[in-house]
């Protein structure tokens, strides 16, 4: 599960739980200027995802850590595919980030609402 | 970066334009889109950004490429009954405007700048079609009554459209839509 925030001109994701183990990694800061939009998509999970450079994907349970596919790198934390948020970035270490958060919806709007303004 | 894309961006918008003219966004999912659409998730978002990214492309080509048309040829009716009929014609051509007016205006800034200035440019159009009888001069300075009556008949036409879509035989939203347009003009070129 991630948590996501927006803090003056950047969002910012908390990895919660033991997520930031498999993940390793606790928290993206992101400047909103670099964020193109979001998206709640419980398909995504049955997308190819590359291969793992670090992190842990054990299918039906867990994918999350940094993904590699066709030269994008693609940051996930995700367990139930039905909360998943895809979050477009530019110009950043990650070209996205698929994110399993409490409520798709709120996130979409509240990233979405934040990245226009920027 | 700077690999070709793989697929023809405007022939997907096109596409996505269609789908969202038949079907709420909510209702169209990212999996409905690659699936309708045939470009791969990750291109998807790497182009459009997001869902609502794609959304925003596919409604400014629908208005440019059909609703901008439509409003030139409403303009040129000459005569409220044949702009009527003109927009009964559309039919589903409008269908995009109207979903996208009540489903995604009142929740998206965006969405409402686009929705309001095509609706504008509707009223514009068929203002020019009430302003073409007889008696213009007079009607030129009415303190806005006449534009007024554009936007009444531009929302008549708008929700003889949504009337259709309810179906029945009964309706009859073309025979409405000319019974008005003829009670306007008899009334206007008194």
């Amino acid at each position: 599960m991630a948590q996501v925030h927006i803090d003056g001109d950047n969002l910012v994701v908390v990895i919660e739980g033991m997520d930031k183990l498999w993940a390793l990694k606790s928290s993206l800061t992101i400047p909103l200027a670099n964020v193109r939009g979001a998206t709640a998509d419980p398909g995504m999970v049955k997308e190819p995802k590359g291969f793992r450079a670090p992190g842990a994907h054990l299918p039906g349970v867990i994918v999350a850590g940094t993904f590699h596919i066709n030269g994008d790198r693609v940051f996930w934390d995700v367990r139930n595919p039905a909360k998943a948020v895809v979050i477009e970035l530019a110009d950043e270490r990650y070209a996205r980030l698929v994110l399993q958060v409490d409520d798709p919806r709120a996130t979409v709007e509240l990233v979405e609402g934040a990245a226009r303004r920027s | 970066m700077g690999r070709p894309r793989g697929f023809d961006e405007a022939e997907v918008v096109r596409a996505a334009a269609a789908l969202f003219a038949g079907r709420t966004y909510d209702g169209v999912s990212v999996d409905d889109l690659v699936t309708h659409l045939g470009v791969h998730r990750n291109s998807l978002y790497k182009t459009f950004g997001s869902k609502r990214g794609l959304y925003l492309a596919a409604l400014r080509w629908y208005l440019e490429h059909e609703v901008h048309p439509l409003v030139a040829s409403l303009g040129r009716a000459g005569d409220p009954v044949r702009a009527a009929r003109l927009a009964s014609e559309a039919g589903a051509g409008l269908d995009f405007l109207l979903l996208a007016t009540v489903e995604r205006a009142p929740v998206d800034a965006e969405v409402a700048a686009e929705v309001t200035s095509a609706l504008h440019a509707v009223d514009g159009a068929l203002g020019a079609v009430l302003h073409a009888g007889p008696d213009n001069g007079r009607r030129a300075d009415d303190g806005g009554a006449s534009s007024a009556l554009a936007t009444a008949f531009t929302a008549a036409l708008l929700g003889l459209r949504l009337r259709a879509k309810a179906g029945g035989p009964d309706t009859g939203p073309d025979r409405a839509g000319a019974a008005l347009a003829q009670r306007l003009d008899s009334t206007l070129s008194r």
